[in-house]
C-alpha cells in the first residue's frame, strides 16, 4: 500500500473520530454532515485508489511475461535454425548420395554389360575352337596327331626299305659270289686252253723239225708247221688277254662287293632313336590333345556360368531403385520436418488472443503430417514387399 | 670267327657272337644253304650278340625265304634288349618266333 492511500486512510479515520466526538460532545448536525461527507469521500477515494492499484498490478507482471516470451521466441527461432540447418544438410547429403549411387550403379552396370559382351565374344571363340576340334576329329584326329602318326608310318616304311635293301644287297652278294666262282671255273678252263696251245706249239715245233729232216719233200709241211706254231702263240697271247680282262673284272667285283656291303650295312641305332622319339612324341601329342580338349570343354562350360553371374549382378543392381525409394522417403520426411520447423518459427507468442488458434493450427498440421507420413509409409512398405515377392517375375 | 654252327638231327643252331653284321654274311649263308630237308628247324641264337645292323636283318630275311622254300621252321633265340628293339622296329615279331 502506498503512502497516498495511508494519508487518505488516516484522514478518513481522523474524520470518523471527529464525527464521533462531535456527535457525543457537541451533538451538532451541521459539522456532522461535513465530516460524514469527508469520511465517505475519503473511503471512496481509498476504494478507487485500491481498485486502481489492483488494476495496476497485472501491468507490472505483464512486463515480466513479455520478457520470457521473447526468451521462448528466441529459443524457438534457435531450434528452428538448428532443425533447418540439420535438414538442409541432410537434404543435400541425400541428393549427393543419389548422385553417387546413380553414378556408381551406372558405372558398374556398364562394366557388367561390357563383361557380358566380352564373355559372349569369348564364348564365340571357344565355340570356334570346339568346332575346329570336332571338324578335325571327323578328319581322323587333329593335324598334329595325323602328322606324328604319318611320321611313325614313314619311319616304319623307311625301316622296311632299309631291310629290303639289305636283303636285296645280300642276294646280289650271293649272285656275285656265284659269279666269282664261275670266274674261277673260267680260269681253270683257260689254263686248259693254255696247256692245249703250249702242246700245240710243241707239236708244231716237232713237226717243223721232222719237216726239216725230210728235206725238200718236207718243205711244204714245214710252212704248215710254222703256221700252226704261230697260231698257238697267238692263242696263248689271247689267253693272257682274257686272263687280264677277267682279273680286271675281279677287281671290279671286289669294288662291287664293298659298295654292296655299304649298302647292306645300315646302322639301326639312329633309326631306333628316331622311332623312340616318334612314339614318345605321339604319346605327348595324344596327352596334349586330350588335355586341350578337356580344357576347352571346361572353358565352354565356364562361359554360361560367367554369363549367369553377370546377369545376376546386373539384376542385383536394381537395388538402385529401392535405394532411390528410401532416399525419396527420407526427403519427404525432411520436407515434413521443414514444414514443422516453419510452423514453429511462425508461432506468434506475443498475441495472446491468437494463441489457442495457433496451437490448434499447429496440432492440426502435426496430425496432417502424421497421417500423410503414415499413408506414404504404408504404401511404400506394400510396394516393397510386393517387389520382394515379385522377384521371379521381375528378374 | 664269330659264328658257330651246331647240328643235331634236322635242327641247326647258329650261334652269333658279338657283332652280327655284313662281315659274316658268307658264313651265315653257308651255315644253312646246304640244308634242303623239309621240316628242318633253324635256330638263330642271339644270346651272345651285342650288335646288329640292317644287313643282319637282311640275312635273317634271306634265311626266312630259304626256310619257307623248304617248308621248315625257324626261330630267334634270346636276343638281348638292344637287339630285340631292332627286331621290333623291323617288326620281325610278326614274321617269326622270337623266344625271349
Amino acid at each position: 500500500m502506498l503512502t497516498n492511500e495511508k494519508v487518505i486512510l488516516v484522514i478518513g479515520l481522523v474524520s470518523s473520530f471527529l464525527l464521533a466526538i462531535n456527535l457525543a460532545v457537541y451533538n451538532t448536525i451541521e459539522f456532522s454532515w461535513l465530516i460524514c461527507f469527508i469520511i465517505i469521500s475519503c473511503f471512496c477515494l481509498l476504494f478507487f485508489r485500491l481498485n486502481a492499484q489492483k488494476n495496476k498490478k497485472p501491468k507490472v507482471s505483464l512486463i515480466d511475461e513479455n520478457e520470457s516470451d521473447r526468451e521462448i521466441l528466441q529459443t524457438f527461432t534457435q531450434v528452428e535454425k538448428a532443425i533447418g540447418q540439420q535438414t538442409s544438410i541432410i537434404e543435400k547429403e541425400i541428393s549427393r548420395t543419389k548422385v553417387i549411387v546413380k553414378d556408381a550403379v551406372e558405372g558398374i552396370s556398364n562394366s557388367f554389360k561390357y563383361l557380358q559382351q566380352l564373355n559372349l565374344e569369348q564364348q564365340g571363340m571357344i565355340n570356334i575352337v570346339i568346332n575346329q576340334a570336332h571338324a578335325t576329329d571327323e578328319d581322323d584326329e587333329t593335324i598334329l596327331e595325323t602328322f606324328v602318326d604319318d611320321s611313325g608310318k614313314t619311319l616304319e616304311k623307311f625301316v622296311e626299305v632299309i631291310i629290303n635293301t639289305s636283303k636285296q644287297s645280300l642276294e646280289t652278294m650271293s649272285y656275285t659270289d656265284e659269279m666269282v666262282s664261275q670266274f674261277d671255273g673260267i680260269f681253270k678252263l683257260l689254263e686248259q686252253v693254255e696247256s692245249l696251245s703250249s702242246q700245240t706249239n710243241l707239236l708244231a715245233l716237232n713237226a717243223a723239225i721232222e719237216a726239216a729232216r725230210a728235206g725238200d719233200a718236207g718243205r711244204g709241211f714245214a710252212v704248215v708247221a710254222n703256221e700252226v706254231r704261230a697260231l698257238s702263240v697267238n692263242s696263248t697271247e689271247l689267253n693272257n688277254d682274257i686272263r687280264s680282262k677277267i682279273a680286271g673284272a675281279q677287281i671290279t667285283i671286289k669294288k662291287l662287293r664293298d659298295s654292296v656291303e655299304l649298302m647292306a650295312s645300315a646302322d639301326m641305332t639312329s633309326t631306333l632313336q628316331a622311332k623312340e622319339r616318334v612314339s614318345v612324341m605321339m604319346q605327348h601329342v595324344q596327352k596334349m590333345n586330350q588335355e586341350s580338349h578337356r580344357v576347352v570343354e571346361d572353358l565352354a562350360g565356364l562361359s554360361p556360368k560367367i554369363s549367369e553371374a553377370v546377369g545376376l549382378a546386373v539384376r542385383s543392381l536394381q537395388f538402385e531403385d529401392l535405394t532411390y525409394q528410401s532416399l525419396d522417403s527420407l526427403a519427404f520426411n525432411f520436407i515434413n520436418l521443414h514444414q514443422l520447423a516453419d510452423e514453429i518459427s511462425s508461432f506468434n507468442i506475443a498475441s495472446h488472443e491468437e494463441l489457442p488458434e495457433q496451437l490448434k493450427q499447429l496440432q492440426e498440421s502435426c496430425n496432417t503430417i502424421i497421417e500423410k507420413t503414415k499413408s506414404v509409409d504404408d504404401r511404400r512398405s506394400v510396394s516393397q514387399s510386393s517387389m520382394d515377392e515379385g522377384d521371379i517375375d521381375l528378374f | 670267327m664269330t659264328l658257330k654252327k651246331h647240328v643235331s638231327d634236322n635242327k641247326i643252331t647258329i650261334v652269333i657272337q658279338d657283332r652280327f653284321d655284313f662281315s659274316i654274311h658268307q658264313h651265315f649263308r653257308d651255315a644253312y644253304c646246304d640244308c634242303n630237308e623239309s621240316g628242318s628247324e633253324i635256330i638263330i641264337d642271339l644270346s651272345q650278340t651285342t650288335y646288329m645292323d640292317s644287313s643282319a636283318l637282311g640275312m635273317i630275311l634271306l634265311l626266312k625265304d630259304h626256310v619257307d622254300k623248304i617248308s621248315g621252321k625257324m626261330k630267334i633265340f634270346k636276343p638281348n634288349e638292344a637287339v630285340n628293339k631292332i627286331l621290333e622296329i623291323a617288326q620281325f615279331h610278326r614274321l617269326m618266333t622270337i623266344e625271349k
